[in-house]
């Protein structure tokens, strides 16, 4: 009986283990965009291929989407990458820092509206499948 | 051109729109106030806030007056048609947020599920409307084309924008016609029947002063 349980509980490991190999190798290519701070989206996921939409749009630089700040003032040679929208812009503005959801539709968008090129309309991003 | 389009009807046009809603409405009032001077000026010596509110207040809540007795299915439809007109465009999560991107202001929306569903309650109070123009004689006999015309108009932007939501077939293009068609709405309240949404309180003010401050009877 002992060792049929060690058996089970190494499979069981196993299969968590793989699962937990093939999670974090599919994060690598991003595909939506996903904030941690959007618990239950109540639109449908936003598709967003990172390196693909970059490279089309010919976006040289990463601190065009992540930015750093001091203060008020940009640092233009410094980034913020590996961090979430959210860890800077929260649920409610905070004097000049916008709020989340319109920090991502203000760049996002804005971006898209002056180079005339990109998605607008809420369901152009928002795609229902 | 999507985002020329675009831009202009979420731009330049929604400010048109208001603008013409609101010097619009102003117009309408100030001749009707010029109107009523002239026609009956005794009103003015006679207007008496606590008739008039009474009045109103009998008219707006469902089943306070005797003709609303009389017509149920019209009282129901009518009041619940009247708040989802409201309420969902103010109220709609889409609407707030372009708020909150234009203008950096914002305040609670309702459930989009929940807006569904009010979006749907007008549309077939829409027809029932429609269909009470149509098929009841005494009604049909007080209807011309214009009625059609408003009752589409009204209509419209919640077809269109249900569409959009749901984002059946041709996304942008009916995106676009909602907007459009939200401020044709907008535009038209002042110069059509639709302004009774604006003079209701002075109408019926007026009604419940005459009634109450000088027949000394209901006018519900
Ligand atoms: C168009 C805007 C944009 C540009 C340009 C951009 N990113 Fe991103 N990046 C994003 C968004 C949006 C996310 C997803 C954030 C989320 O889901 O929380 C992201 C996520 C990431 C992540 C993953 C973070 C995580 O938690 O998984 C990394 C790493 C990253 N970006 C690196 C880069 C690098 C390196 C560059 C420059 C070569 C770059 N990005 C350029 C918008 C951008
Ligand atoms: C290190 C913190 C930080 C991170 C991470 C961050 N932001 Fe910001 N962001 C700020 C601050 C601070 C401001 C406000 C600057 C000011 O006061 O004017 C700002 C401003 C903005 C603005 C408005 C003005 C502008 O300069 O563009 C937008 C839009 C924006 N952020 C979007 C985003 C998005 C989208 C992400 C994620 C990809 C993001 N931010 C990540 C700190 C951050
Ligand atoms: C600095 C400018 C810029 C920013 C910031 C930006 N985009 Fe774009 N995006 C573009 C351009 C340019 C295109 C058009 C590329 C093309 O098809 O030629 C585009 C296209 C797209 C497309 C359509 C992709 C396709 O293959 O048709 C999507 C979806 C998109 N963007 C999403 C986003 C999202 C989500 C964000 C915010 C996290 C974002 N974009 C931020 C410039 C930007
Ligand atoms: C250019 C692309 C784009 C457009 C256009 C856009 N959004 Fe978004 N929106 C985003 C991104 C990116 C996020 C962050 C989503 C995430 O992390 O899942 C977001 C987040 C949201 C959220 C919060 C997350 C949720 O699902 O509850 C809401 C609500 C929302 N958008 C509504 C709208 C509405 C309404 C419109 C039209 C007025 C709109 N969006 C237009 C890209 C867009
Ligand atoms: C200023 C003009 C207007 C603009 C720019 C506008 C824009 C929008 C947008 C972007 C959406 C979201 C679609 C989506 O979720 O994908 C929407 C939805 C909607 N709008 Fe408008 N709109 C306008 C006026 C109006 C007016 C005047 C009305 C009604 C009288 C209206 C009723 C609706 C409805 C019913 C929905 C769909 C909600 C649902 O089905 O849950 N809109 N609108």
């Amino acid at each position: 009986m002992k060792q049929n349980n060690i058996f089970t509980y190494t499979v069981i490991f196993s299969i968590f283990l793989l699962i937990g190999t093939i999670a974090a190798f599919s994060q690598e290519d991003i595909e939506n965009v996903h904030d941690s701070a959007f618990k239950k989206l109540t639109r449908p996921a936003v598709a967003f291929f990172h390196d693909i939409h970059n490279d089309k749009a010919a976006i040289e630089e990463c601190n065009v989407c992540h930015h750093m700040f001091e203060g008020k003032k940009r640092v233009e040679d410094d980034d913020s990458i590996g961090m979430e929208c959210s860890e800077c812009h929260y649920k409610e503005p905070v004097s000049s820092i916008p709020d989340l959801i319109r920090a991502y539709h203000l760049q996002c968008s804005g971006c898209h509206l002056k180079q005339k090129a990109g998605p607008v309309l809420c369901g152009e991003c928002h795609r229902r499948e | 051109m999507m985002h020329e389009i675009f831009s202009f009807v979420r731009g330049p046009m929604v400010w048109i729109a208001f603008t013409v809603f609101t010097v619009g409405s102003l117009y309408r009032f100030i001749s009707m106030w010029r109107l009523a001077k002239k026609k009956d000026s005794v009103v003015f010596n006679y207007f008496s806030f606590f008739y008039a509110l009474r009045s109103i207040g009998h008219w707006i809540f469902p089943f306070a007056g005797v003709n609303m007795r009389k017509h149920p299915a019209m009282t129901v439809v009518a009041f619940l048609f009247h708040i989802c007109l409201f309420v969902v465009p103010i109220f709609l999560s889409a609407h707030v947020i372009m708020f909150k991107e234009s203008w950096n202001i914002s305040w609670r929306w309702l459930p989009d599920p929940a807006a569904d569903i009010m979006v749907m309650i007008v549309i077939v109070c829409c027809l029932f409307f429609w269909g009470r123009r149509i098929f009841l004689k005494e009604v049909r006999y007080l209807t011309s084309v214009s009625d059609y015309l408003i009752l589409a108009a009204v209509a419209a932007p919640f077809i269109s924008g249900l569409w959009a939501y749901h984002q059946w077939t041709a996304f942008s293009a009916v995106m676009i016609v909602h907007i459009i068609s939200g401020e044709i709405l907008l535009m038209i309240i002042p110069f059509t029947k639709l302004s009774h949404m604006l003079f209701f309180p002075f109408t019926r003010g007026y009604m419940g002063s005459e009634f109450g401050a000088v027949r000394h009877a209901k006018d519900w």
